[in-house]
């Protein structure tokens, strides 16, 4: 599936774009709500998108397979966000990794106990969180454990799918699903304590 | 091979998402079917994904979007 590299100055003229519109604006809706998703505001959502069409647009001509245009268009879209931190995230978020592939909530939950009488106690430990503060856990993941992330839980794509749209191995898409989720565990951990639902300190 | 239950916990990403197979997955498959204990901690891995899934942002489209995205579109062929 090629971005159209190399064809940066393709001559498009009317009906091209006539063509392209017709092709790729039915899928506006599912393209914002995936750029909602990995860049948490609407208005950077918006920008995104809109940028993601006008690269598209140019790449257009290279497009092989028409009917694969949504995948593509959100290759493109995932590749804008991704493309710019695709090297090793923020050490300050990310921590020791040794250290956060041994992080397990569920431990933490167990040792801590914070609902004695429950006898479901992960899942009531889980309901205690809304909307905003999951997704404000989830906008702390760098960029480059957000997209695969988002990616798989949005758009469903095997480790091979990841690994082809954001070009990178298959082995580093393996290690940023599992880190991005222990980055997801350790902030609801620390809501948690900020919140008073568990004590640890 | 028989796994700890520290490899087995490193397996479980990949094991939700359908990314082990052959003898690495029979491997897990066969400590999970003697451990409770991990498998108590995969249905909460599991949990924990469809828990985030449900906390999704889900924006309606703004109305004046696509106008927005075929003006851009306007202007890109030009340049």
């Amino acid at each position: 599936m090629s971005l159209g590299k190399g064809i940066d100055r393709p001559v498009l003229d009317p009906a091209t774009r006539q063509r392209f519109e017709a092709l790729a604006l039915p899928h506006l809706g599912h393209l914002y709500r995936l750029a909602v998703r990995l860049k948490g505001t609407a208005q950077d959502a918006e920008d995104l998108v809109q940028e993601t069409y006008v690269k598209a647009l140019r790449a257009f001509p290279a497009l092989r397979d028409p009917d694969r245009i949504r995948p593509w268009l959100c290759k493109i879209l995932s590749r804008l966000v991704y493309d710019d931190h695709r090297g090793e995230p923020r050490e300050v978020v990310v921590g020791d990794l040794a250290e956060l592939d041994r992080f397990s909530l569920y431990d933490l939950i167990d040792q801590e106990d914070p609902f004695p009488y429950s006898d479901q106690l992960h899942r009531d430990f889980l309901a205690r969180f809304d909307d905003a503060e999951v997704r404000r856990a989830l906008l702390v993941l760098p960029e480059a454990y957000r997209v695969p992330l988002v990616l798989l839980y949005v758009e469903e794509l095997s480790y091979r799918e990841l690994a082809e749209a954001l070009d990178c191995p298959v082995g580093t898409i393996m290690s940023r699903l599992h880190r991005g989720r222990k980055i997801l565990e350790r902030e609801l951990w620390e809501c948690a304590k900020q919140r008073g639902i568990v004590r640890t300190r | 091979m028989r796994l700890t239950c520290e490899q087995a916990v490193q397996q479980f990403f990949a094991y939700l998402d359908r990314a082990l197979s052959g003898e690495e997955l029979a491997d897990l498959e066969a400590h999970l079917a003697a451990c409770l204990d991990c498998c108590d901690k995969l249905a909460f891995s599991r949990e924990l994904d469809a828990f985030v899934k449900r906390h999704l942002p889900d924006n309606p489209v703004p109305a004046a979007l696509e106008a927005r995205v075929r003006r851009a579109l306007e202007r890109a062929q030009g340049t």
